[in-house]
């Protein structure tokens, strides 16, 4: 229902305006809003530059014995590609997405702390420019770090990284992981102090409970990595011996400590999308979300698994059967929760009318896409099996699959239902379903056939291989696959573009939700809200609209 | 509704627990390893680490007195309490200092071993934060000499005592791994 | 360039005991897991056919759950969940059988980027290429020389890390004489791709002639031009890497198929290309350049080919 009334400025307007007080007013701003957008657009350039990385590997695995790129070369890109994706393009697009819509969906007028806000996303930048100054460090040793994006020991140590760029990974990642803890600490605080009246924590929006979970993991286990980092900057430049095994350290020990970070940090990649599918779905479908209480248990009962299957990581390494066993009943636990999540979004579609916006096109394909993810993760924890297929293409896919097809759709999703939010103008829908399909298409096209290339024995991270049958027309398909996806993204910015300039005008609330964000103008006003409306319910519009039938009153008649 | 200054504290303090018991795995991990050399049994003076100690465990009080007096507005209290906490936490410092240097004159530092690595990993960081501390609150005792209490929120001193009490807690810990550990083994 | 390979290198093309138990595990899983798929893809496809917005469509129901549905759809996954743990457990203990107390046959030491093999009991050493006798189990010992290296053949079955400072055990077997395949599966540095693994299943007779073969001492070079060979060999100190353990043992090398650790067919011509620059097929691997005229390499070539 487009708001025929007096609409907020149009995102035209609001560059002019900019325009006039001067870009570098972005730079000191301290407005959740704009930081919001500074987040998105950071991680979406380093989006770009991961995607270029992860463009010159298929290059080289395209065909077998390959020259294209040194096998230097190649070690620094995957290495370089893995950590772009996941600390400086996945974390900050979702920590982004939180900081602009978390304070508007529970109607307060800004973060907890904005000037924190702001501290959070410059040194998370500033740790991204760190991490890829490395590229540009001379000598036969010079380089980025070559290392693999979680950094095994004692390959990282001195001996068998000599050059400066296994310092630029760790620098760039402490100062990467303080923007992501001071951003956990300030949703956190916003989330618990700064409701409006009558929002009480059974009634949050899902992606802000979802937000407000993911927060708390956050702030648990990035000092983790932290702590780890340290060890290992001691063992690089003051010649400690943590990890270095030929001294008494134990190379064992960087995994459980990385990998103590690493898995919750999986989670903290998944969570808030699961948050935004858990917005789009139910809107698009006309109808609540189906069992939020158990959706919001579930979360929760993620989170604490999440932090007992560290090491399913490490079945490989020979730490006894028993030990195995603990970890893969832990890891096929997780699933559980995970699964009652896909078929109550799935029962949020029955008896709904389904409207298949670009958003709704993407929220559906996630419900596939990451079904076939968390389907192979399964594969995994069993342990025999992942003694088979860890560190083999298997494994490529089965990541790829939940963070591309997981999370990224999930952003995607998210893209198309808030930016008219944040813009004031809507994505164009023709461009956005030609969008779509080439996503999906590209998408499966390059990820689907490297569950087969693992099964044939493919190792990961390795810069060229032999001409095995089979293996040289499978990385061709899945090279092929990677230019129509890297297209799709093309298509995604000239949307952007063209919709920004001549997008319909949104008013405040195109798609008919429910939630608070859309109860003021688009884009919204510097205080968000000059009215916030009475929240009694999950669904603070539905209830205004109708008073004869309210949420409250639905579920008392259903008993 | 908990107040939003000292929740944001109280996670920051969350976060930097986890830290600490991360690198506290690590030293009780390798301890727990027979080993050579240098170790906590045969290098730390127990003693003279409990005398230093002592002072940090009472600045714990201080400060809390100091907190107090800030409740009610008596300025002059909070100075001096403020100031005997700064000074607690500086002989803590000096005495911690005076222990590096006695192992560094034995050989021992980061490089020599195990031990070397994980003890000074672990008390650097917390003299780190000790010395955090005492900027953060030697900020606070010139702002009340300058006359300006008025202005400090009672969040903001609030969280001050309370990232103190922290860094004490943090040293109970360690303490207790590092320094009595080996009496009890 | 690398030579010709057989398919030997699908996890469900198993050929050992240990390597059947996690086969058949994997298949029955992925019938499970396919199952599921197909029971969430139709629910989802019949969800947005059924129920989507068009004109004269009924208006959506605000429903909020059923906790009977939620029950279910937690019960059945917890269920069959524990039915597949079952079913692990027992594949764990045939494919990864105890070692405890066995006393080790061979002992496979990881380096950057080659592979080292000690035959216990006879003593012979060999580098890359891997033999044991087809139908009889071995207990391999792992150690790494520098950094974490993996282990995988997948016909054979698991792979396992081989870890500086954590020694690993695993027996390995074939069912029949064969070449399988395999490769470092853990990332090692730079020619961690060409980190190649061949293990050759003999028959038992082939097998003690090869291992007669290995611990026997090197051949001696006969013409002048190989004598030449050996002379350069010890004159450029390869002896001071490849005598040391630093670098591969070359006392058989003339008896193995291919060359640094499956980057090459082992011919005269690949391995003259290789001597004059390592580069040619492995770059940045940790044999220098030596910079050998090619007198100097065609005698090493003849010396080396004597090396059976």
């Amino acid at each position: 229902m487009k708001d025929a009334a007096l609409p907020g400025p149009t995102a035209v307007e609001s560059f002019a305006q900019d325009a006039r007080e001067g870009w570098l007013s972005w730079v000191s701003s301290v407005d959740h809003k704009q930081l919001g957008i500074m987040y998105l657009l950071g991680a979406f350039v380093f989006f770009l530059v991961g995607g270029v990385l992860a463009l010159l590997m298929r290059i080289q695995l395209a065909v077998p014995n390959n020259h294209f790129l040194s096998p230097v070369m190649y070690n620094q890109i995957f290495t370089m590609h893995g950590t772009t994706m996941i600390f400086l393009v996945v974390v900050p697009l979702l920590v982004g997405m939180a900081t602009y819509m978390v304070p508007l969906m529970i109607g307060a007028r800004d973060m907890a702390f904005p000037r924190l806000n702001a501290l959070s996303f410059w040194v998370q930048i500033f740790g991204g420019l760190m991490l890829y100054f490395s590229f540009a460090t001379s000598g036969i040793n010079g380089g980025a770090p070559a290392v693999g994006w979680f950094a095994y020991a004692p390959l990282t140590e001195t001996a068998y990284s000599y050059g400066p760029g296994v310092n630029y990974w760790i620098l760039g990642l402490l100062g990467i992981g303080v923007g992501t803890l001071t951003a956990g600490i300030n949703l956190m605080a916003t989330v618990i102090t700064m409701r409006a009246p009558g929002m009480h924590i059974r009634r949050l929006p899902l992606f802000v409970w979802m937000t407000l979970v993911t927060a708390f993991l956050i702030v648990t286990v990035m000092p983790i990595l932290n702590a780890g980092l340290v060890m290992l900057l001691a063992d690089r430049l003051l010649n400690a011996h943590f990890f270095r095994a030929d001294t008494g350290g134990s190379a064992v020990l960087w995994q459980h400590v990385f990998w103590a970070f690493g898995h919750p940090e999986v989670y903290i990649m998944v969570l808030p999308a699961f948050g935004i599918i858990s917005e789009v779905i139910p809107v698009f479908s006309g109808k609540p979300i189906y069992g939020y209480e158990v959706v919001a248990a579930s979360t929760l009962a993620i989170a604490f698994l999440s932090m007992l299957v560290w090491a399913h990581h490490m079945f490989a390494v020979g730490l006894g059967h028993a030990f195995d066993i603990f970890f893969a009943l832990c890891s096929m636990a997780i699933a559980v929760p995970t699964g009652i999540k896909i078929f109550n979004w799935t029962a949020t579609m029955y008896q709904g009318r389904v409207r298949f916006t670009t958003a709704m096109l993407y929220a559906v394909s996630f419900l596939l896409m990451f079904t076939i993810g968390g389907l192979s993760g399964i594969a995994f924890a069993v342990a025999p099996i992942d003694w088979q297929l860890t560190d083999s293409y298997f494994v490529v896919a089965h990541f790829h699959y939940v963070l591309f097809g997981g999370t990224a759709f999930a952003l995607f999703a998210g893209v198309y239902y808030w930016f008219p939010k944040m813009s004031g103008r809507m994505l164009d829908e023709r461009w956005g379903k030609i969008q779509f399909w080439l996503t999906f298409i590209g998408f499966n096209l390059t990820f689907m056939i490297q569950h087969v290339l693992g099964m044939f024995g493919m190792p990961r991270r390795v810069f060229t291989y032999p001409p095995l049958p089979g293996w040289e027309a499978m990385n061709m398909i899945s090279t092929v696959g990677a230019f129509v996806l890297a297209f799709a993204v093309l298509v995604l910015m000239i949307n952007i573009v063209i919709s920004l300039r001549s997008g319909e005008i949104a008013g405040d609330n195109p798609w008919d939700a429910w939630t608070l964000e859309w109860a003021t103008t688009s884009p919204p006003p510097p205080e968000n809200f000059t009215h916030v409306p009475p929240v009694n319910g999950r669904r603070p519009l539905w209830d205004l609209a109708h008073p004869d039938r309210t949420d409250e009153m639905l579920a008392r008649a259903a008993g | 509704m908990p107040d939003k200054n000292k929740l944001g504290v109280g996670l920051f303090l969350f976060s930097e627990g986890w830290f600490f018991a991360t690198l506290l795995i690590a030293y009780a991990y390798f301890h727990s390893l027979p080993a050579n050399g240098p170790s906590a049994a045969n290098s730390l003076n127990v003693v003279h680490t409990l005398i230093f100690s002592i002072c940090l465990f009472a600045s714990s009080a201080t400060i809390h007195m100091a907190a107090r007096s800030f409740k009610r507005g008596q300025r002059a209290a909070v100075s001096a309490w403020l100031a005997v906490t700064v000074a607690l936490g500086a002989i803590f410092l000096f005495g911690q200092a005076r222990e590096y240097l006695g192992l560094f004159a034995h050989g021992v530092t980061i490089s020599t071993n195990l031990f070397g690595s994980t003890f000074f990993t672990l008390t650097g960081f917390h003299g780190l934060h000790v010395l955090g501390g005492l900027i953060a609150l030697g900020t606070l005792l010139g702002v009340t000499l300058d006359g300006r209490l008025a202005e400090v929120k009672p969040s903001g001193f609030e969280s001050v005592a309370m990232y103190w009490h922290f860094v004490d807690a943090v040293w109970v810990v360690i303490f207790a791994v590092v320094y009595l550990w080996p009496l009890v083994a | 360039m690398p030579g010709t390979y057989s398919s030997n290198a699908f996890t469900l093309a198993p050929a050992s005991p240990q390597a059947a138990a996690i086969s058949s595990l994997f298949i029955g899983t992925l019938y499970f897991l396919g199952a599921i798929l197909i029971l969430v893809t139709g629910l989802v496809l019949y969800a947005i056919v059924r129920y989507r917005d068009r004109p004269g469509a009924p208006e959506a129901k605000q429903v909020f759950g059923s906790m009977r549905l939620e029950i279910l759809w937690t019960a059945v996954p917890v269920l069959s969940l524990a039915v597949l743990a079952t079913f692990m457990v027992r594949t764990m203990i045939i494919s990864d059988p105890p070692s405890a107390g066995a006393r080790p046959d061979v002992r496979l030491i990881a380096h950057q980027w080659w592979w080292e093999i000690i035959y216990l009991k006879s003593g012979a050493t060999a580098a890359n290429e891997i033999h044991i006798p087809a139908g009889k189990r071995l207990l391999f010992d792992f150690r790494s020389a520098d950094v974490i290296h993996d282990f995988w053949v997948p016909a054979l079955g698991r792979k396992i890390d081989v870890v500086p400072g954590h020694p690993n055990r695993l027996w390995i077997e074939a069912d029949k004489p064969g070449t399988y395949l395999g490769a470092c599966a853990e990332f090692c540095g730079n020619e961690h791709a060409w980190m190649r693994i061949m293990v050759i299943a003999d028959s038992p007779e082939q097998f003690a002639a090869w291992i007669k073969q290995q611990a026997a001492p090197p051949a001696q070079p006969v013409t002048a031009e190989e004598k030449l060979g050996a002379k350069i060999f010890r004159d450029r100190i390869c002896t001071n890497c490849h005598l040391r353990g630093v670098g591969p043992d070359l006392t058989h090398l003339a008896t193995r198929r291919t060359l640094a650790a499956g980057a090459a067919d082992n011919t005269p011509q690949n391995l003259a290309a290789w001597l004059h620059d390592p580069n040619t097929f492995k770059p940045d691997s940790n044999m220098p350049d030596f910079k050998l005229s090619d007198d100097e390499v065609r005698a090493l070539v003849a010396y080396l080919e004597t090396q059976k």
